[in-house]
């Protein structure tokens, strides 16, 4: 089973989606991406209550864009779950559910035989969306769309059930479209990540491919590489290995720069910034620490460094016990760690 | 929540002869108006509040306990006269049919008005309370306009042998007009206050929009629409003005009350006076007990 978005463009009000293109195969694609980034609307696209200007919506090679929703056989899971509250749990799961279907199975592979005669609004969060997945999947929908399921759960909640979530959800044979704008849930959760910014599809790939190497500075800066500098390609080693120059220092890059790029977006992770108090070290930039804010696990000290401006570093607390705002310190910077971005890319910057 | 709160109870006005505007505006149902106000101190300031109240209760109950005190109940036999059985026999005979005439319309328009947006719509909903913010002898003026004896429909009507004025069929019209706009704005707060990602569901899941409409819209507004009916049907009840011009004759229970009032004075429209009494208070209470079993959490 396949489920394809091809050239799909929407308006609605003041924001407009696509053009965009999407294909996903059986397995759980995340869809990622800020709020206002028209993750819901690409699912009433799918879904059908939404109608594109342009474009198609395939489903194993056949057209249903023109469909109605009640036709499309793509099961939706609401962001609260969207029970019906004058029926009784039961009831909820039969809604939906052909004559004579057996709900059985997976009402026990969702842990909710204990809830079939209960009233909807006695439900916890997690009850309610493992009853609203189960009711979906009784229709035995072809592709399966998940709008932000657990949004509003309190976070061990949402971290347990994510788990739960993932493997039902692995078990399915149809193409599953999960949205989220939380990074370690779609992490967690998907096969796939799509990124999703601005009502464009900015980059696609498994998870690991788009969290360690974003596609461009616009990603990078979604997925958390908070300090992006201009730098210029000075000189390219043997294997992977690559000068760059950023603001009156260089640093050493465990990335291959196609030969020919001279301007370059270097993107930092706060986490690559290391405190090393001395010059001592290859990688180093001389900076004043501005402020040192506690967190919960470790805290953020903002930087400026020499004629780059203002850097974020992210550190533990015992470094940043040794950090005092004011003070001129040294920071390192993990070669591997580093993103480059050639400039005049569509969104470079 | 879907159901209507307390706060019906004080929308309940048969209006007679003459009602202000203001008692025939109701209020979005989803307000609720029970919380009770515990916070310690300024007892006084809590007091003041209350006597501002007590006032305005002391002048509504009034009037009814001057009423009973002076006349007492009516006898069995008051309802003896002709005139009062026959104003009975109108008014129960033509309130329930604009009731249904009201909610078979009135209840798709509700549904239309909360769910679908489309150019014009907001100059539709002006026109929809229309009836609700102008007297209804203006009602009764426009009306007679459209479908009194002279007019084509009028004619035409008449030609087919259902006369629209100076019978029932023009109390059904008089009562339609001034009481139907109490059912749609009641049902379109009920469909409004539905989420819609519920309605979305049910076609996510394979029902068409009928289907939508039947089994999950329905349902989830009975009790607003219930609350439309009866205050739909208590208006119907009491309507006088709009009546009065379009239907008048038969005499239906309210202007059998004033013909009674101007020719014998308050004494001759003691049986009706109470029978409309007994029948608003049948609302409340019908009211009072749809508040609380019909209502959904979200």
């Amino acid at each position: 089973m396949s489920l394809a978005l091809a050239g799909i463009e929407t308006t609605r009000g003041d924001f407009s989606l696509g053009p965009l293109s999407l294909t996903v195969e059986d397995g759980i694609t995340t869809v990622l991406g800020p709020s206002g980034a028209g993750k819901s609307t690409l699912l009433e696209l799918i879904a059908g209550f939404e109608t594109p200007e342009s474009g198609t919506v395939t489903l194993d090679g056949e057209r249903i864009d023109g469909l109605p929703p009640e036709k499309r056989n793509v099961g939706m899971v609401f962001q609260d779950a969207a029970l019906f509250p004058h029926l009784s749990v039961a009831e909820n799961l039969r809604f939906g559910a052909p004559e004579g279907t057996d709900v059985e199975g997976t009402v026990r592979t969702l842990g909710i035989a204990d809830l079939l005669d209960r009233d909807t609004t006695t439900l916890s969060g997690g009850e309610r969306r493992r009853v609203a997945l189960a009711r979906t999947l009784v229709t035995d929908p072809d592709a399966l769309v998940l709008d932000e399921p657990l949004s509003s759960l309190d976070a061990p909640i949402r971290r347990r059930l994510r788990l739960d979530l993932r493997d039902v959800l692995s078990d399915l044979d149809v193409p599953v479209v999960y949205v989220t704008h939380d990074q370690e849930e779609a992490a967690v959760v998907g096969d796939r990540v799509a990124v999703l910014l601005d009502g464009t599809i900015c980059q696609t790939g498994t998870v690991g491919n788009v969290f360690d190497d974003p596609a461009t500075p616009t990603v990078a800066r979604f997925l958390g590489v908070e300090n992006l500098l201009e730098g210029t390609v000075r000189e390219r080693h043997d294997g992977e290995v690559t000068t760059v120059e950023i603001g009156e220092s260089t640093v050493l890059v465990e990335e291959a720069v196609d030969a020919g790029i001279e301007q370059a977006t270097i993107g930092l992770r706060p986490a690559a910034i290391e405190f090393v108090g001395g010059p001592d070290w290859e990688n180093t930039l001389a900076v004043d620490v501005e402020r040192v804010v506690p967190g919960r696990n470790g805290a953020t000290v903002l930087l400026a460094a020499d004629g780059l401006g203002r850097l974020t570093a992210r550190t533990d607390d015992r470094t940043a016990e040794a950090v005092t705002a004011g003070e001129r310190t040294t920071v390192a910077i993990d070669p591997t760690a580093i993103h480059v971005f050639p400039r005049g890319r569509a969104d470079g910057r | 929540m879907t159901g209507p709160g307390p706060w019906l109870l004080n929308r309940v006005r048969r209006d007679g002869p003459v009602a202000s505007v203001a008692d025939r505006v109701p209020v979005s149902i989803t307000e609720r108006g029970d919380r009770t106000l515990s916070t310690p101190g300024a007892t006084g300031q809590r007091t003041v509040i209350a006597l501002l109240g007590a006032v305005l209760v002391a002048y509504l109950l009034g009037p009814f306990v001057a009423f009973l005190l002076e006349h007492g109940l009516p006898t069995p036999g008051a309802f003896a006269d002709p005139a009062v059985r026959s104003a009975i026999v109108a008014s129960l005979v033509t309130a329930p049919v604009a009731t249904l005439l009201a909610t078979v319309f009135g209840v798709p328009l509700a549904y239309v008005l909360a769910r679908y947006s489309f150019r014009g719509k907001r100059l539709l909903e002006a026109l929809v309370v229309l009836p609700l913010v102008t007297p209804p002898v203006v009602g009764g003026v426009v009306l007679v306009s459209a479908f009194g004896r002279l007019t084509p429909i009028g004619k035409a009507a008449a030609a087919l042998g259902v006369p629209l004025t100076q019978g029932y069929a023009g109390v059904v019209l008089a009562q339609t007009f001034v009481a139907a706009p109490f059912l749609v704005v009641t049902a379109r707060s009920g469909f409004a206050s539905i989420d819609a990602d519920l309605e979305r569901a049910a076609r996510n899941l394979g029902k068409g929009p009928l289907a939508t409409f039947r089994e999950v819209s329905l349902p989830l507004t009975r009790g607003s629409i219930v609350a439309g009916i009866v205050l739909t049907f208590a208006r119907a009840l009491g309507e006088f003005g709009a009546t009065m011009l379009l239907g008048h004759p038969p005499e239906t229970m309210p202007t059998r009350i004033w013909v009674a009032f101007v020719a014998h004075g308050t004494d001759a429209t003691v049986p009706l006076v109470v029978a409309l009494l007994g029948a608003g208070l049948a609302v409340v209470l019908v009211l009072r007990l749809l508040a609380g079993p019909l209502e959904f959490s979200p």
